[in-house]
């Protein structure tokens, strides 16, 4: 059991050990910054010239502090949008390249179901999303108290947490599209569009009066500003981004495994 | 039970009949040969069986396991091989790690001892591997665990005339050891080399399931006659004459001339070339030959192509060029 798991997983940690030095450089960049925009400009000033839809969008509360100048900054772009794209991006890849370059048939021509297959190539998603999660929080709490302004790191800790529920719902999505999709061209690009939709249509939703049309998104269950600003922790939207996860990768392994491999 | 049983098989895409109504059975222990054409549906036959497709109507067993019963294929799946028409592999990983994922699954109780036979390059990624190098990893992975059944698609395509050889060898030595082998071919001289019985697929439906030999015997021989004087276009007819051609040649300085003790013909120098395949019995063909005086006779086992050219007739355009190609 979970063999096939266990290589996917190895063969993502390198990239996953990649795009936590980006992340984390990315980190850096933003907390390093931080003293001489807290000293010389209001932002805040800035935050409320802003239209509603841009405050809805990076979750913009305050930038005056480090907590809320990094969620504005780095949760709400960093992880929810940019995160959430590479893993949804990710999931999209893992049935539907393997079908479009022909190497389907030698996997499944091993001994293991198909919903097999695909719950252990998800199951390897979890590699960078928990490497990330482990190595950028030590970096931004060190940054942070390095430059004078600690992070509260149960706080800290508490975002990355909540990401990964995030994150596995965001993996969901793309392998929907992977089982439905053989071009995975197509299912790559169709997660990047879908997902870069739903986080505007979340946005706008709330600006425009219908929160409820918004409550589809993933985006919706995932606060980082509340968390590192207002201490809140929405640990019921964790649990439906975990339970839509799991709801998505068992409907695309039932569909994947009624249907022709081309 | 054979080890493969087809019954009415068929699968369909939308009008597109790719596999229609096909029954064999392969029984075990035994090397057989699926032969026919590009397009034919051996590949989608292979992966219906194999369970990757849903067929349209029919049914497929493999080790008994029902090809559409997920369970009994995963278990039937621990003693099948199964190298696909072009083997395709993470491009990104190396050999040895895809052997080991294998290994992992499936087991690998003969890899080291294949890897001598077939020697990829282990630690180079595939993204590297030429075709030959890919198809000596596919061949490794369809044998490592040891299967009772090994289904093969098209398996020498891309390798080179010596590991070709190697392969049949090899081939032949794992059906001494029990081994059943079913494999798709367009290349007749392959399937004659190494099969004991062939089903021959054309347009989706089978044509004919026999044994090699019979499928020989039915061929026939290819008969090449010079033969002095002018035979008249009747003289080789009947059932077991086909394809016969007839030229006359009036040589002038030919070398027959001087000793032409032929009454009928004895100023002259024609020669007829009869050239005709005879699949009926040799007695028969040595007795109507033996009316002629013969300048020369080439009499010899008509090539397989011969035979598929019969059974597909020559309306087929790909027919021609896999002649070619089968001549070694």
């Amino acid at each position: 059991m979970f063999e096939l798991a266990r290589y996917e997983a190895r063969r993502r940690l390198r990239g996953a050990l990649y795009l936590s030095v980006g992340l984390s450089l990315l980190a850096g960049m933003y907390i390093g910054t931080f003293p001489s925009i807290a000293t010389d400009i209001d932002l805040d000033e800035f935050i409320e010239q802003m239209p509603d839809i841009f405050k809805e969008l990076f979750n913009l509360a305050t930038m005056n502090t480090i907590e809320g100048f990094l969620a504005a900054e780095l949760y709400s772009i960093g992880w929810t949008l940019l995160l959430g794209l590479y893993v949804a991006y990710s999931a999209a890849s893992l049935i539907a390249e393997d079908v479009d370059r022909e190497r389907m048939d030698i996997l499944l021509s091993l001994p293991i179901s198909r919903a097999r297959l695909l719950g252990e190539k998800f199951l390897a998603l979890g590699v960078p999303i928990v490497v990330v999660n482990v190595v950028v929080p030590v970096v931004v709490f060190a940054g942070t108290a390095a430059i004078g302004y600690p992070i509260d790191p149960v706080n800290l800790a508490i975002v990355h947490a909540l990401s990964i529920p995030y994150l596995l719902a965001c993996g969901g999505i793309g392998i929907v599209l992977s089982v439905l999709v053989d071009r995975a061209t197509i299912a790559q690009r169709g997660s990047l569009v879908l997902l870069f939709g739903l986080f505007l249509f979340e946005s706008l939703t709330v600006v425009a009066g219908y929160d409820w049309l918004g409550s589809i998104a993933p985006m919706r269950y995932f606060n980082p500003t509340d968390v590192l600003v207002e201490s809140s922790y929405d640990l019921l939207g964790g649990v439906v981004l975990l339970v839509g996860a799991i709801a998505l990768v068992a409907a695309s392994a039932v569909y994947f495994r009624r249907r022709d491999i081309e | 039970m054979g080890v493969i049983e087809v019954s009415d098989l068929s699968k369909h895409y939308g009008d597109v009949r790719a596999v229609d109504g096909i029954s064999f059975t392969v029984d075990a222990g035994e090397v057989f040969g699926f032969l026919g054409p590009n397009g034919a549906g051996k590949t989608t036959t292979i992966r219906t069986l194999l369970g990757f497709l849903e067929p349209t109507d029919g049914s497929g067993t493999v080790l008994d396991a029902d090809c559409t019963d997920e369970p009994a294929m995963i278990e039937a799946k621990r003693s099948i091989g199964y190298l696909p028409a072009n083997p395709a592999f993470e491009e990104s990983a190396t050999g040895r790690e895809i052997l080991d994922l294998h290994g992992s699954i499936k087991g690998e109780s003969r890899r080291a001892e294949l890897l001598e036979l077939f020697d990829p390059p282990l630690d180079r990624r595939v993204r590297e591997y030429s075709s030959g190098n890919k198809q000596k990893l596919g061949i490794i992975q369809s044998f490592m665990h040891d299967p009772e059944l090994v289904v093969m698609d098209e398996p020498t395509s891309g390798l080179d005339p010596l590991m070709q050889q190697r392969f049949n060898e090899f081939v032949r030595e794992e059906r001494d050891r029990g081994t059943t082998v079913f494999f798709s071919s367009h290349v007749l001289s392959e399937v004659r080399r190494v099969c004991d019985r062939v089903a021959i697929l054309r347009n989706g439906k089978l044509v004919t399931t026999e044994k090699i030999e019979s499928l020989l015997d039915r061929s026939g021989k290819f008969v090449h006659a010079r033969i002095r004087g002018r035979v008249g276009a009747d003289a080789f007819d009947g059932s077991a004459v086909h394809d016969l051609e007839r030229v006359v040649v009036d040589d002038e300085d030919g070398d027959g001339a001087g000793r032409d003790e032929d009454t009928e013909n004895r100023d002259s120098v024609t020669v007829t070339e009869v050239r005709f395949t005879y699949t009926g019995d040799v007695n028969d063909l040595l007795t109507s030959l033996a009316n002629h005086d013969l300048l020369d006779l080439d009499i010899e086992e008509a090539p397989l192509e011969e035979v598929f050219m019969r059974f597909y007739g020559a309306e087929d355009g790909s027919t021609a060029e896999e002649r070619g190609d089968a001549d070694v």
